[in-house]
């Protein structure tokens, strides 16, 4: 069983869409131009991130900024209102993504987690759905 | 003039009573009223929904393809609401769960990250 499930993720592994091509530059603009400091913790955050090219939400309280519009990196947005995760999803191949809702206008984006998020929000985004009491109830666990 | 609008919308409430929409990936018919009167916008067997609005320009969408449900969010109130993403075109949406939506699926939902972690768990059993 467990030889069956590796192979069955390799293969999602290997016809995984490569990451999609930003047009933007990100290093115009001179040495760490694209540094930001986060709308909600005030953290600085260093725009290279490990395991992603795009760095879109504070590591440490995952907060991000409504700045793009349909295109990641377009910066089409007019809104700049502060994006909140708001639950976990996950892609067919396994990756974690967060669901970002705009507090001001209220859209919606997902987004890759990073390698330096916080692990203990990202768990704690996850598990908010089965923290409802009522949940067993509902499911038919118990009358 | 405030019987006409009573009518008025009297006759809409009779029209979603008797509305039906077949779901565009599993087939079965819906009413398009849910329990309480309002109207649904998911398949409760499957939660599909159909990509009809655009949620960034406003108004009608013409992308009319299928959104699966890829997770579940939990509002301040403690309901559920289901995020829906569209498979041609990418966008999201979230609507609230109805009382007869399939409550296996719903879970299945909620419960795939932790079936699926990207990093070991195992860690956050010291805490």
């Amino acid at each position: 069983m467990p030889r069956r499930s590796r192979s069955a993720h390799e293969r999602a592994r290997a016809n995984r869409r490569p990451q999609r091509h930003k047009d933007v530059l990100h290093r115009q603009g001179g040495h760490r131009a694209n540094d930001f400091r986060c709308v909600g913790c005030r953290l600085d955050v260093s725009s290279d991130a490990p395991g992603t090219t795009h760095r879109n939400h504070c590591p440490n309280c995952l907060a991000s900024l409504h700045v793009d519009r349909r295109i990641p990196g377009d910066r089409a947005a007019s809104c700049r209102g502060r994006m909140e995760a708001l639950s976990m999803s996950v892609r067919p191949d396994g990756e974690w993504m967060i669901i970002h809702q705009c507090r001001s206008c209220g859209e919606l984006s997902a987004n890759r987690i990073a390698g330096d998020d916080n692990a203990l929000i990202l768990v704690r985004l996850a598990v908010k759905p089965l923290r409802d009491p009522g949940i067993a109830r509902r499911v038919f666990l118990v009358p | 003039m405030s019987n006409t609008k009573k009518t008025l919308s009297r006759t809409s409430q009779n029209i979603l009573k008797i509305d039906t929409f077949s779901c565009v990936r599993c087939g079965l018919t819906v009413s398009a009223a849910a329990g309480d009167g309002i109207r649904r916008n998911h398949c409760p067997s499957c939660l599909h929904s159909q990509h009809v609005h655009d949620h960034v320009e406003g108004g009608p969408s013409d992308c009319q393809s299928r959104m699966s449900p890829i997770a579940i969010a939990v509002l301040r109130t403690g309901d559920w609401m289901v995020i829906h993403r569209c498979v041609r075109c990418d966008e999201l949406t979230s609507s609230p769960i109805c009382a007869d939506d399939n409550q296996l699926i719903l879970m299945r939902i909620a419960v795939r990250p932790l079936a699926q972690p990207s990093f070991p768990l195992e860690t956050f059993g010291d805490l």
